[in-house]
């Protein structure tokens, strides 16, 4: 599955708020960039996570080199938006004289998901665009907003060809819409948890993702998984067990609640892979207090470790 | 100190906020739910509810209609409430074609917005809109209804800020004077780049066209006409909606997990709505993992569980290790927690409830119940 999925260009990776899509893509990012790849993180508009779960300060608006050969940029609208004016009219002066008119930002912040379309016209340039022969990265990731705002964004180029005539914005659409429905370069990943809402919110996530976008989808990651750590006659003893003085009470207690947990965590697993057929990588749930380069690396050790074909 | 429950008790509008999976849906309704059995006539307002909670409410379809929940619901819960409990789903797009009816001068120009591309897409493309429609949907419950008490769930916001300016947002976009002014279907003049050059100087209107292209402007042009004259009609409906928010019978409750991400929303939202002087009404921590260990001593090991274990019979030197490790693991988190969640405790002073993670996901009014009972 990791071969598949870190073989394209551009791998993009979603799902509800708070799964760890960041630590996902941090440590798809850092897969690839052992594999000898050249790596681009971006975030969208984000409080930036990757560079710090990395180790490194954040970058902000500008790409930076996180750890070697893995690079991360937050993609913000004002600058996309400049760079993207750049682009298209070529020269600095034109572009100071047009977009720094008030009248014009004003335009440019109202017409309906102009920001989002240059926030990922920015990135899938990124992921398309070549020097010398060679693609300027191996790998674009694109730690992608929350599944609403996610699918917001993505949807921006369809949106704009079902609607704007022939045009500069059109023409931009084309190639973006293009990029992102390419089962050779684009993949998009989903993150979830073993929980009823986050499961349900996936599901929902993988029908739009198929009906609406068109985005080939190649993996499901499934986090934060509670071992079986107790078998039901042993969780049986526990109950009994709970209410006995410490040490003994507590301990049991803490058992029964894991227990529970996993139970609980093992039926939403069993809901989602009988839902989608996707290739599925189940990523332990971390003891760890504190989120950094330790859970990066035992999450990428848990991806790398998933079987090739989880074909369900 | 007095609780969530008090607090929001002589309350006639409870604004649940926080970021997504963070229990917000849950406790709305435990609050309405409360209220109800107390005598209250109580409505919860939702945004995009667990299906099993919907199912608990009675909530089968969206539809932007208040809906009695069951008398046999809480009769199973073992609940005889005094009021009555009412559940809706907000439709975005529903109560944004209420509201363009309820503005439009004539059914001509109703269906011309209606029919509109960019409207269309507005509800899904437009970002903030279903804040927007969840304040509009409030003002509309509050002012034209008779609940004692209307609780909000309100949508999962990218940023704490989207919530209170999304409004704002919105209506600058369809009021802006000046741009409809540009845009305006060129009428005599014949095109559109010319309308533009006559009105903005046409070196900009030209290389703005060279950017969107000029349909697209057109396009909005034609929009942004439809909406003339009904302008005013929202701006006053978002000026209410705003005041009604300041209102001493409203609170907000915030609400997080431990989670880091959840406590900078919830810490965003209060310094907001106290710079704005809205009411504060409590703090619900949710999903926090509960201290089991509160002796003073040091967590044990497996070797001193091994005694007490074999004292209730059971000799099994791994299941002993299993537990010791499992205790450890489970209080490392529960510090954690608490030591993220100092940040949030000290800086914002008002009622609040740490509900701990509970062992099933609520799903029906008895779980509701006992939820609120925790508030």
């Amino acid at each position: 599955m990791i071969e598949s999925l870190l073989g394209r260009r551009l791998v993009i990776v979603t799902g509800k708020g708070g799964v760890g899509k960041s630590t996902v893509s941090a440590a798809l990012a850092l897969l690839a960039a052992r594999s000898g790849k050249r790596v681009l993180v971006c975030e969208v508009n984000a409080q930036e996570r990757v560079a710090p779960l990395l180790g490194a300060p954040p970058s902000g608006s500008e790409i930076r080199e996180a750890i070697p050969r893995v690079f991360t940029v937050d993609v913000t609208p004002h600058d996309a938006m400049r760079q993207y004016g750049l682009m298209v009219l070529r020269f600095k002066t034109i572009y100071d004289a047009v977009f720094e008119n008030r009248l014009v930002r004003y335009f440019l912040r109202v017409i309906p998901g102009l920001a989002e379309l240059v926030m990922l016209g920015k990135i899938l340039w990124e992921a398309k665009s070549e020097e010398r022969g060679a693609p300027r990265w191996d790998l674009v990731i694109v730690d992608a907003p929350a599944t609403g705002h996610a699918v917001q964004l993505l949807r921006v180029p369809q949106t704009l060809l079902d609607t704007v005539p022939a045009g500069p914005l059109r023409s931009d659409a084309t190639w973006m819409q293009e990029l992102l429905v390419d089962p050779v370069r684009t993949a998009l990943a989903i993150v979830t948890l073993p929980e009823e809402m986050p499961v349900n919110e996936a599901i929902e996530l993988d029908a739009q993702v198929r009906g609406l976008l068109g985005i080939p989808r190649a993996a499901l990651f499934v986090n934060a998984m509670p071992e079986t750590r107790f078998t039901h006659d042993e969780e049986a003893r526990l109950a009994a067990l709970a209410s006995a003085p410490q040490p003994l009470g507590p301990a049991a207690l803490a058992g029964r609640l894991q227990a529970i947990r996993a139970e609980q965590a093992h039926r939403q697993l069993a809901r989602i892979r009988a839902a989608l057929d996707l290739p599925m990588a189940v990523l332990p749930l971390l003891p760890l207090a504190a989120w950094g380069p330790e859970a990066v690396e035992r999450i990428a050790a848990a991806i790398a470790a998933a079987p090739p074909e989880a074909e369900p | 100190m007095t609780g969530v429950r008090e607090s929001v008790a002589a309350r006639r509008i409870v604004v649940c906020v926080g970021s997504g999976g963070v229990g917000k849906t849950t406790v709305a309704a435990a609050i309405a739910l409360e209220r109800a059995v107390a005598g209250a006539r109580a409505l919860v307002c939702t945004i995009d509810p667990a299906r099993r909670l919907a199912n608990a409410l009675g909530l089968t379809s969206l539809g932007n209609v208040e809906t009695p929940v069951p008398a046999h619901k809480f009769a199973e819960a073992g609940l005889a409430p005094r009021g009555q409990l009412f559940a809706m789903m907000l439709d975005v797009k529903r109560t944004w074609d209420d509201l363009v009816t309820r503005h439009a001068p004539d059914p001509a120009r109703r269906e011309r917005i209606l029919r509109n591309r960019l409207y269309q897409q507005m509800s899904s493309a437009l970002a903030g809109s279903q804040e927007y429609m969840a304040m509009e949907k409030l003002y509309e419950l509050a002012t034209d209804r008779d609940y004692d008490l209307i609780v909000l769930d309100t949508p999962p916001t990218a940023h704490a800020l989207d919530f209170l300016d999304a409004p704002e947002r919105i209506l600058d976009f369809l009021g802006n004077d000046t741009a409809r002014a540009l845009l305006a279907p060129a009428i005599g003049a014949g095109r559109l780049g010319l309308r533009l050059a006559q009105l903005g100087g046409g070196y900009i209107a030209k290389t703005l066209g060279r950017f969107t292209g000029q349909a697209t402007l057109a396009d909005l042009g034609e929009f942004l006409q439809g909406f003339q004259g009904m302008y005013d009609g929202f701006k006053e409906r978002a000026a209410a909606v705003r005041a009604l928010l300041a209102r001493r019978d409203v609170g907000f409750v915030l609400v997080s997990s431990p989670s880091p991400v959840s406590i900078d929303e919830a810490l965003a939202f209060h310094e907001r709505l106290h710079a704005e002087s809205m009411p504060v009404a409590g703090l619900v921590v949710n999903r926090v993992t509960p201290d089991l260990w509160n002796a003073a001593g040091p967590l044990p090991t497996a070797e001193e569980l091994d005694g007490p274990l074999a004292a209730a019979g059971v000799q099994d030197g791994r299941f002993a290790r299993r537990l010791a490790l499992t205790l450890a693991e489970h209080q490392a988190l529960a510090v954690a927690e608490r030591q993220a969640l100092e940040r949030l405790l000290t800086r914002v002073s008002v009622p609040r409830a740490v509900v701990p993670r509970l062992e099933t996901d609520v799903h029906d009014l008895a779980g509701l119940a006992s939820l609120a009972d925790r508030l």
